[in-house]
C-alpha cells in the first residue's frame, strides 16, 4: 500500500464514523456515571425529551460582576487593550466576544469607528484656538495642557467634563455618555470618566448604574423581576424559557422577563396582554363568578378549579364553559376550546364582521380568564391537601411519603392548567389551517385530561392512588406533546 | 451673584454683539439674564422672507449642560413648531451639546425655517401641506408673516398674538 493510500484510508469517512461512535459510547458510559443524579431527582426534567428544559444558574451580584470581568479580561488579553475599552466594545457588540475579536482582527479601525469608540482620522479636529484658549463650554481661559478630550479631538476643561458627567449620571446614562462636541457621538470610556470625576458618591452611583446597564445589555443575563430580589439569572442560551428564581420563587420567561407563557411566544403574549388591558371594560361582564345550573337553574358559584361541574341540588353534570351536558363532551373530543368561526364571514357587512371579531376575542378571553381563576382556586386546593396530609401524618395514618402523591398531583394539575391557559392567546393569533386544527385538537385533549385530573384531585381521598397517578401521567404527556409540537425555540 | 450659567450667558451675549450672525438678534431681558428675547428674520428665498419672528429663551442654572427652552412668541406656521410656539429640534433635545450657545441656537432655528423636517411633525396641518400642497402652505405662511409685522407695532413681547385684524 502506498503512502497516499494509507492517508486516504486514515481519513476515510466510514472509519472516522466508527471512531467517533466508539468515542460517543465511551462518553455515554461516562455520562451515565456522572449524570445519575438526574435519575434520583424526578422533578428535574431531562434534556432530551422535555421541550421546557432550560439550563441556567442563579448569580449573586458579585458572581455576575466576576463573570462580566472575566469576559472583559478575555477580550483585553486577546486584543491587548484596556479593560475600559474592552468593556465598551462588549457592551456595544452585545457581548459577542468571538465576533468582536474576529471583526477587530479583520479591520480594527472599522470596528472602533462603528462602535463609536474612536473617531476616523479625517474627522478629528482641534477645537481650541490660541495659546491660552477659552473652554468651548464655560468660556474660561486655561493653559492648553489643562484641556482634556477623547480621540475626536474635542477638548474641554476638566470642570466642564465633570459637570457633563454629573448631569448624565443624574439622568441615568452611563455606558451611553457621549463627548460634549456638537453632533459628536464618541462614547466616553470609564477610565476617562474616573480620571475626571472625583466626587466619591457620584463615582459609586456611576458604578452601580453602569453594572445595571451592562447586565441589561447582556443577552445571557437578566435581573430577577421578583419584588426586592437582586439576584441575576445566567442562562446558557438566551431563550424564551421558564426560569424559577431559587431565592424569591418567582417564575418568569427568561427572554422577556414577564410571566412564563409557553406555548405562546414573547411578542404574541405582549400583544395579547395589551389587548386584554385595552378591552378590559368589554370583558368585565364575563368575569362573574356565578352561573345558573342549566338543568334546575339554581345559582351556582364556582369554588374550585375544575370545569366539570356537578350541581349540588339536582346532581346534573355540566361544563362550566359551555353549560352543556358534560357527557356530551365524550371521552375523545372536548369541543369547548375550539372557536367556531362564521364560515361566510368574508361576505358579511363591516358591522357583522366587527361583531364577529369581538365575539372571537371574548371567546378566547373567557377561556383564558377562566383558567387563570381556576389556577387560583387550585392553589387553594393544594394548600388544603397539604394541611390534610399534615393532619393524617399527625394521626399516624401513614407517613408523609405515603401521601406525597396527593401533593404531587395538585402541583402537576397547576402546571398543566398554567400551560393550558397560555394556549389560548396562541390559538387566538394563529392563522386558520391545518396547523391550527392540529393545535386545537391537542388543546382539546389537554383540556379534557386536565379537567379529569382536576375532578380527581378534588376528590383525591376517594380516588384510587393508581387511578390518580395514571391520570397525572396522561395529562402531563398531553402537555408535553403539545409543547413539543408547538413551542418554538 | 455670578454662577457658571450666568458667566456663560454673559459670554454668549458678548459674542452675539461682537460677531452677530445674519438675520438673528437676541438680548437678555432688562433685569434677568436667564430670560432672553430674540428675533429671527425670515430667511431670504423662503416663504418666511421679511417676517420678524419673536422668541423667548429661558435658561436654567444647569445651562449649558442642559438646553434652554425656546419658544416662538409670534404666531408661527411651520411643520416643526407646536401650537404653543415650542420647537421640535434635535439640538434642543436629545442632540444637545454644551458647546451650543445662543448664537448657534438662533441660527439653527433660522435654518429650520429654511428646511422643515416633515417627518417629525409638531404641526400636522403644516407638515401635510408642506408635503402635498406647497402653494397652500406658502399662503398660510404668508399670513403669519403679515401678522409678525403687526406684532412689531406694540413692543410688548410678553403679549401673545392679540385680537388684531390684518390690514
Amino acid at each position: 500500500m502506498s503512502q497516499t493510500d494509507m492517508k486516504r484510508q486514515l481519513s476515510d469517512p466510514a472509519s472516522d464514523a466508527t471512531d467517533s461512535e466508539d468515542m460517543e459510547e465511551d462518553d455515554e458510559y461516562a455520562n451515565y456515571y456522572y449524570d445519575n443524579t438526574d435519575d434520583l431527582d424526578i422533578d428535574k426534567p431531562k434534556k432530551t425529551d422535555d421541550p421546557e428544559y432550560f439550563e441556567y444558574t442563579i448569580l449573586q451580584t458579585e458572581d455576575a460582576e466576576r463573570l462580566l470581568n472575566e469576559e472583559v479580561e478575555r477580550l483585553c488579553s486577546e486584543l491587548k487593550m484596556s479593560p475600559s475599552l474592552a468593556k465598551m466594545l462588549l457592551h456595544v457588540g452585545q457581548w459577542q466576544g468571538e465576533d468582536i475579536i474576529e471583526r477587530y482582527q479583520q479591520d480594527q479601525r472599522k470596528l472602533l469607528t462603528e462602535s463609536n469608540v474612536s473617531c476616523p482620522k479625517e474627522m478629528k479636529e482641534d477645537s481650541l484656538v490660541g495659546s491660552s484658549p477659552g473652554c468651548p463650554v464655560c468660556a474660561e481661559c486655561y493653559p492648553r495642557d489643562k484641556f482634556m478630550g477623547l480621540t475626536c479631538g474635542h477638548l474641554f476643561c476638566p470642570h466642564c467634563w465633570d459637570m457633563h458627567f454629573r448631569f448624565q449620571i443624574e439622568q441615568g446614562i452611563t455606558m451611553g455618555i457621549e463627548c460634549m462636541g456638537q453632533k459628536c457621538k464618541i462614547l466616553v470610556p470609564e477610565d476617562f470618566l474616573y480620571s475626571v470625576l472625583k466626587d466619591s458618591k457620584l463615582r459609586d452611583r456611576f458604578s452601580k448604574l453602569c453594572f445595571m446597564d451592562l447586565i441589561k445589555g447582556h443577552p445571557k443575563l437578566r435581573f430577577c423581576p421578583g419584588p426586592n430580589c437582586s439576584v441575576i439569572i445566567h442562562a446558557k442560551e438566551p431563550r424564551a424559557k421558564k426560569v424559577e428564581c431559587s431565592v424569591c420563587k418567582s417564575t418568569f420567561c427568561f427572554r422577556c422577563g414577564i410571566e412564563y407563557h409557553a406555548p405562546t411566544d414573547c411578542d404574541v403574549i405582549k400583544k395579547w396582554l395589551t389587548k386584554c388591558a385595552d378591552d378590559s371594560e368589554t370583558a368585565n361582564y364575563i368575569s362573574a363568578h356565578t352561573k345558573d345550573c342549566p338543568s334546575c337553574h339554581v345559582c351556582i358559584e364556582k369554588s374550585a378549579g375544575c370545569n366539570h361541574m356537578q350541581c349540588s341540588k339536582c346532581k346534573f353534570d355540566f361544563c362550566w364553559m359551555c353549560l352543556g351536558d358534560w357527557k356530551s363532551h365524550g371521552s375523545e373530543y372536548y369541543e369547548c376550546s375550539r372557536y367556531k368561526e362564521n364560515p361566510n364571514i368574508a361576505n358579511e357587512s363591516v358591522l357583522v364582521q366587527a361583531r364577529e371579531a369581538l365575539k372571537k376575542y371574548l371567546f378566547y378571553f373567557e377561556r383564558w380568564e377562566n383558567h387563570a381563576k381556576s389556577l387560583q382556586l387550585e392553589e387553594q386546593t393544594l394548600q388544603k391537601i397539604t394541611s390534610r396530609i399534615n393532619v393524617k401524618v399527625m394521626e399516624n395514618e401513614g407517613t408523609w411519603i405515603d401521601w406525597q402523591y396527593l401533593q404531587n398531583a395538585a402541583a402537576l394539575l397547576k402546571k398543566c392548567r398554567y400551560t393550558l391557559q397560555y394556549t389560548y392567546p396562541y390559538a387566538y393569533y394563529m392563522d386558520k389551517g391545518g396547523r391550527k386544527q392540529l393545535f386545537e385538537y391537542q388543546q382539546a385533549q389537554l383540556e379534557a385530561e386536565v379537567e379529569n385530573l382536576s375532578w380527581k384531585v378534588e376528590r383525591a381521598e376517594i380516588t384510587h392512588r393508581g387511578d390518580l397517578e395514571n391520570q397525572m401521567d396522561i395529562a402531563e404527556k398531553r402537555r408535553q406533546t403539545l409543547l413539543k409540537d408547538f413551542l418554538e425555540v | 451673584m455670578t454662577t457658571p450659567a450666568r458667566r456663560r450667558l454673559m459670554r454668549d451675549f458678548k459674542r452675539l454683539q461682537e460677531d452677530p450672525p445674519a438675520g438673528v438678534s437676541g438680548a437678555p431681558s432688562d433685569n434677568n439674564i436667564m430670560l432672553w428675547n430674540a428675533v429671527i428674520f425670515g430667511p431670504h428665498d423662503t416663504p418666511f422672507e421679511d417676517g420678524t419672528f419673536k422668541l423667548t429663551i429661558e435658561f436654567t442654572e444647569e445651562y449649558p449642560n442642559k438646553p434652554p427652552s425656546v419658544r416662538f412668541i409670534s404666531k408661527m406656521f411651520h411643520p416643526n413648531v407646536y401650537a404653543d410656539g415650542s420647537i421640535c429640534l434635535d439640538i434642543l433635545q436629545n442632540r444637545w451639546s454644551p458647546t451650543y450657545d445662543v448664537s448657534a441656537i438662533l441660527t439653527s432655528i433660522q435654518s429650520l425655517l429654511h428646511d422643515p423636517n416633515p417627518n417629525s411633525p409638531a404641526n400636522n396641518e403644516a407638515a401635510q401641506l408642506y408635503r402635498e400642497n406647497r402653494r397652500e402652505y406658502e399662503k398660510k405662511v404668508a399670513a403669519i408673516v403679515q401678522e409678525s409685522w403687526n406684532d412689531d407695532e406694540d413692543d410688548d413681547v410678553e403679549e401673545e398674538e392679540g385680537g388684531k385684524t390684518a390690514s
